[in-house]
């Protein structure tokens, strides 16, 4: 084979906005190099035009008609794409969130932002490998830039402690997940690629055996650990508690985002022959999270292990969409993950913001703030209750979508335990509102009665300012103007050639979005 | 049976013991500097397997990496970090003792029904035997490009992460009270912001 045959059946245009991110993240790094500390006056916004450069380039690809590069080892088809664009946005949104919460800590900041941009790529690829290689090694690279962001606060114990949790847990479930995916380079004879084992392990004989089920249950323990299902989740409140927020908030997007893409792309494509079981394992897992992480966080007083634990439950209604594998199940879930990017970032901004002016991520220091802070409060409540799902939000629309999703291709049982658990999660979103709103000014907590005067003018404080503002805007507005959004991840799941080859459960109801039927509102609007 | 049959039989069998023997002491033994390099006495193993297996790269892979880095690295932890710190013998512990062991021995039963039950495809074939270097090669730069070039971006991201945890960081009440300031390297003050709270 030689050079320009091979150059030309490697089709290295479908990972551009991945070698964007690359360049940037290498500019990144020597700039610093070269200028020194002064640098990050200019690192962070060069990574976030890189970023959006790579958004913009992913839009450009929507249309393309050849996904595949590499020899087979990245599909870049439209789900995909979706996915590497939320990855790639979430991580623009986390750096503006980022700037003054590392300056003021005393790290620095463009080797944290060159270690983000390496989580991001690596989420990036693992949204379109498709072959086991692949996904093991943009799975280690996703994976240990998280593990190195969880413990870059190293004067901080806290933040040790995390990392050296997370590297553990996460070390043992990528084990388990490199068994699983050995099993299944074994059954199928020596394949990798993803669309190539099923064939090869039924022309083998061995559809019905053992090995293919427990190959499913460890490739199950490691996605789940990823994207923090009960009852893989343990690790999820220490290291939401511990780490950096602004690190919280990219893992529990991007990281999260990318898990999902992983799960969908693996388990559609590798695992269609147990595809019965793998729902009833997901089922179990989702229904787990949603009853344990709701209620769990019902007993939180730290705001940081209350979005842990909504994070967990917000991981089980995302999984409604995957298990029913219907197309408007799987495009309610990159619907409800779009919003979900931006309300989640957005709580995470307002959780940063208040512990930099206060110290504190106590809900009951929280108390009385709207007096001090009237921003901060809206953007605080908008997200929380968006993510709580109340009407006119952004959290509300993509909930219906979810539900509505899950009731077409009958799973009732599921819907129904996600109205009761998003009931009661919206006790605890309320809670917080509450703690904010209501309170009488002799009851104002110490940290806010002694709550510094705003200065937006300080480093970093701008970015922060409009990250917030763009998340408030987006939570209250996506849900209205939903349209351009639904059309994303409707075509999205049509574009797909992997989500439309496999047998859907029920027969897909082509409906526009504006008019959907909506036979679950009163219940949700308690 | 013909003469190479039989060593190599032998040799399995060896291999194996010394194997499963090692890697028994790794976990049960108190020591662990003992631990450290009988974790060296398993990679050896199963590099040795390797061999059998017509595999000659991998084999010194093997070992050049396991045991020349990993495990080297580990004994330098261990040498480093030189604590001595008597573990307080907690109560019941057998109890978790022995229900690791039943998890340990199900899943091991687990397992080796599925080894034994399942007709694995073995390929047919011809062993690459010493030209596995070149098809490796081959594959590096043809179907396994991606993720080949992916972990050069890995490895410069651990690299960069690891000098992040191990550069010393300038702490400003310790400089204030430091009194040996011949053995420290002088280092630059990082400019904190002013927080507003001052």
């Amino acid at each position: 084979m030689d050079f320009a045959n091979l150059s030309a059946q490697l089709n290295a245009g479908a990972i551009l906005p991945e070698g964007i991110v690359i360049i940037t993240l290498l500019v990144t790094l020597v700039w610093d190099l070269i200028v020194g500390r002064s640098s990050t006056k200019v690192t962070p916004y060069v990574a976030i035009v890189g970023l959006l450069i790579a958004t913009g380039t992913l839009f450009l690809q929507w249309d393309t008609t050849e996904p595949i590069s590499f020899l087979g080892s990245f599909n870049g088809d439209a789900i995909s794409l979706i996915f590497r664009g939320i990855i790639a946005i979430s991580a623009a949104v986390t750096i503006p969130i980022s700037i003054r919460y590392v300056e003021q800590s005393g790290t620095s900041l463009a080797e944290f932002i060159t270690i983000l941009l390496t989580a991001t790529v690596g989420g990036m690829f693992l949204s379109g490998a498709d072959e086991l290689v692949m996904i093991f090694v943009s799975l280690e690279t996703l994976s240990i830039s998280s593990y190195l962001l969880t413990g870059y606060m190293k004067r901080d114990p806290r933040s040790n402690e995390a990392a050296l949790k997370y590297l553990l847990i996460g070390a043992a479930s990528s084990a388990i997940f490199l068994y699983g995916i050995s099993l299944l380079y074994g059954l199928s004879g020596g394949e990798t690629r993803l669309s190539a084992i099923t064939a090869s392990i039924i022309s083998n004989g061995l559809d019905e055996s053992l090995g293919l089920v427990i190959a499913l249950v460890f490739v199950i323990a490691g996605i789940a650990f990823k994207i923090a299902a009960v009852p893989f989740h343990q690790w999820t409140p220490d290291v939401y508690e511990g780490s950096p927020t602004p690190v919280v908030a990219f893992l529990s997007v991007g990281s999260k985002a990318a898990g999902f893409a992983l799960a969908v792309r693996l388990l559609v494509s590798a695992f269609p022959l147990v595809s019965d079981q793998w729902r009833f394992v997901l089922t179990a897992l989702a229904i787990l999270s949603m009853v344990l992480g709701n209620v769990v966080a019902l007993a939180q007083t730290s705001m940081k292990r209350l979005l842990a634990y909504s994070s967990i439950a917000q991981a089980g209604f995302l999984m409604i969409g995957l298990i029913v594998g219907t197309d408007a199940g799987y495009s309610s879930m990159v619907f409800y993950l779009m919003i979900y990017l931006f309300m989640n970032l957005g709580g995470f901004a307002c959780v940063i913001l208040f512990t930099l002016r206060t110290g504190t991520d106590e809900i009951n220091e929280y108390s009385g703030l709207y007096q001090k802070d009237p921003l901060l409060t809206l953007a605080l409540s908008i997200c929380l209750l968006s993510l709580g799902g109340i009407p006119p939000l952004a959290g509300f629309f993509g909930k219906i979508y979810l539900f509505w999703a899950g009731w077409q291709a009958g799973a009732y049982g599921l819907v129904l335990i996600g109205l009761i658990t998003s009931v009661i999660s919206i006790y605890y979103y309320i809670r917080v509102v509450k703690t904010m709103v209501v309170k009488e000014p002799q009851e104002m907590s110490e940290a806010v009665a002694n709550y510094p005067e705003i200065q937006w003018n300080l480093t970093g404080m701008r970015p922060l300012q409009v990250s917030i503002v763009v998340a408030l805007v987006f939570t209250s507005l996506a849900g209205v103007l939903a349209n351009p959004l639904f059309n994303l991840a409707t075509g999205s799941v049509s574009k797909t050639p992997m989500l439309q080859a496999t047998e859907p459960m029920t027969p897909v109801v082509s409906q526009a979005p504006e008019q959907l039927p909506m036979p679950t509102v009163e219940s949700v609007d308690l | 049976m013909n003469l190479a049959e039989g060593v190599q039989i032998v040799s399995l069998g060896v291999l194996a013991f010394l194997m499963l023997a090692t890697s028994l002491g790794v976990v049960l033994l108190d020591n662990i500097v003992y631990s450290a390099f009988l974790l060296g006495g398993v990679f050896i193993s199963i590099s040795g397997l390797y061999i059998l297996l017509n595999a000659g790269f991998v084999a010194a892979a093997q070992i050049l990496i396991y045991v020349g880095a990993v495990n080297v690295l580990i004994l330098f932890g261990i040498m480093l970090v030189n604590k001595r710190q008597d573990f307080t013998p907690v109560r019941n512990a057998w109890l978790g003792k022995a229900a690791t062991a039943i998890v340990c021995f199900g899943l091991f039963a687990l397992l080796s029904t599925m080894v034994l039950a399942t007709a694995w495809p073995i390929s047919s074939g011809p062993i690459a035997g010493d030209a596995a270097l070149v098809e490796i090669g081959k594959h590096f730069f043809s179907d396994y490009l991606l993720p080949f070039e992916l972990a050069s971006v890995l490895l410069l991201m651990a690299l960069i992460g690891a000098i992040v945890l191990a550069r010393r960081e300038f702490l400003p009440e310790e400089m204030v009270d430091s009194t040996d300031e011949v053995l420290t390297l002088p280092e630059r003050r990082r400019e904190l912001t002013s927080t507003p709270r001052q």
